[in-house]
């Protein structure tokens, strides 16, 4: 079985990010296996709770999140980008990180570039 | 994942994992490093990563830099461990050099330089492809 796996360099208010989007949610309706979403260097953003986009401008992080629970769309950010930019992930009680994300490391990227036939980078 | 990776090298022994394509100048942002990160994981994961260098990228190759003077971490020397790392396949575009009018004085050994066709062909030699 064919199966993708993504990979996001661009933060939420990126127009990049939309064209993403787009593609993932044409491959989950298309029944292509997403194997996972990967966020490293400015990708980590779309993670961070703190993060308010006008409501008139495109909602990312929203869409994420909604790709994730229809879809059981695995969504990992890197430790080391995200805790270098103000996400802390490894408090206890972490109010930063938006819960439709996994705290991983670059291994995870490993595992999914071996497992995809397809990787793509936005 | 040794099992997953034998596999794989057993169906197309020619084609490498991933190749990681760098095309930002060193010292003005993270892309390097970050690109030098992925490198060194996928690396120490035994699976075979190939460095290719074109644009801009061409600079972090270049010989005599000292990204201490500019007060930060001179990731560009780790670049030394490439070889304990098994990372043998590094490619650098001979048309990058030559629009910058940089000569081939690397700061590592066993950089190829290839013309733009086979630096094209070399990537094609691969399964994945990320660019920094």
């Amino acid at each position: 079985m064919k199966t993708l796996a993504v990979v996001i360099t661009t933060p939420p208010y990126s127009h990049l990010t939309i064209t993403a989007l787009t593609y993932v949610e044409a491959a989950l309706v298309a029944g292509i296996n997403v194997i996972g979403v990967f966020f490293y260097q400015d990708g980590v953003m779309h993670a961070n709770e703190d993060i308010s986009i006008a409501s008139d401008e495109y909602q990312a992080i929203e869409h994420w999140q909604r790709l994730q629970k229809q879809y059981q769309l695995p969504l990992h950010i890197c430790i080391t980008a995200a805790e270098k930019r103000g996400i802390a992930c490894d408090a206890i009680d972490n109010d930063k990180i938006n819960k439709a994300f996994t705290v991983s490391g670059l291994g995870e990227l490993v595992e999914l570039t071996t497992k995809a036939s397809r990787l793509v980078q936005f | 994942m040794t099992q997953k990776e034998q596999k794989s090298s057993g169906a197309s022994p020619q084609e490498s994992v991933l190749a990681i394509i760098n095309s930002k100048a060193p010292f003005s942002s993270s892309h390097g490093k970050d690109a030098l990160d992925v490198a060194l994981i996928f690396a120490s994961f035994e699976q075979k990563v190939s460095l290719f260098f074109q644009g801009d990228g061409v600079y972090q190759l270049m010989d005599k830099q000292d990204g201490s003077l500019l007060g930060m971490k001179d990731y560009l020397k780790t670049f030394s461990a490439f070889e304990f790392y098994d990372i043998e396949d590094i490619y650098v575009c001979q048309q990058s050099l030559v629009n910058r009018q940089l000569g081939e004085d690397f700061h590592i050994d066993n950089v190829q330089v290839l013309s733009s066709i086979e630096f094209g062909l070399a990537l094609n030699r691969h399964q994945h492809v990320l660019r920094f």
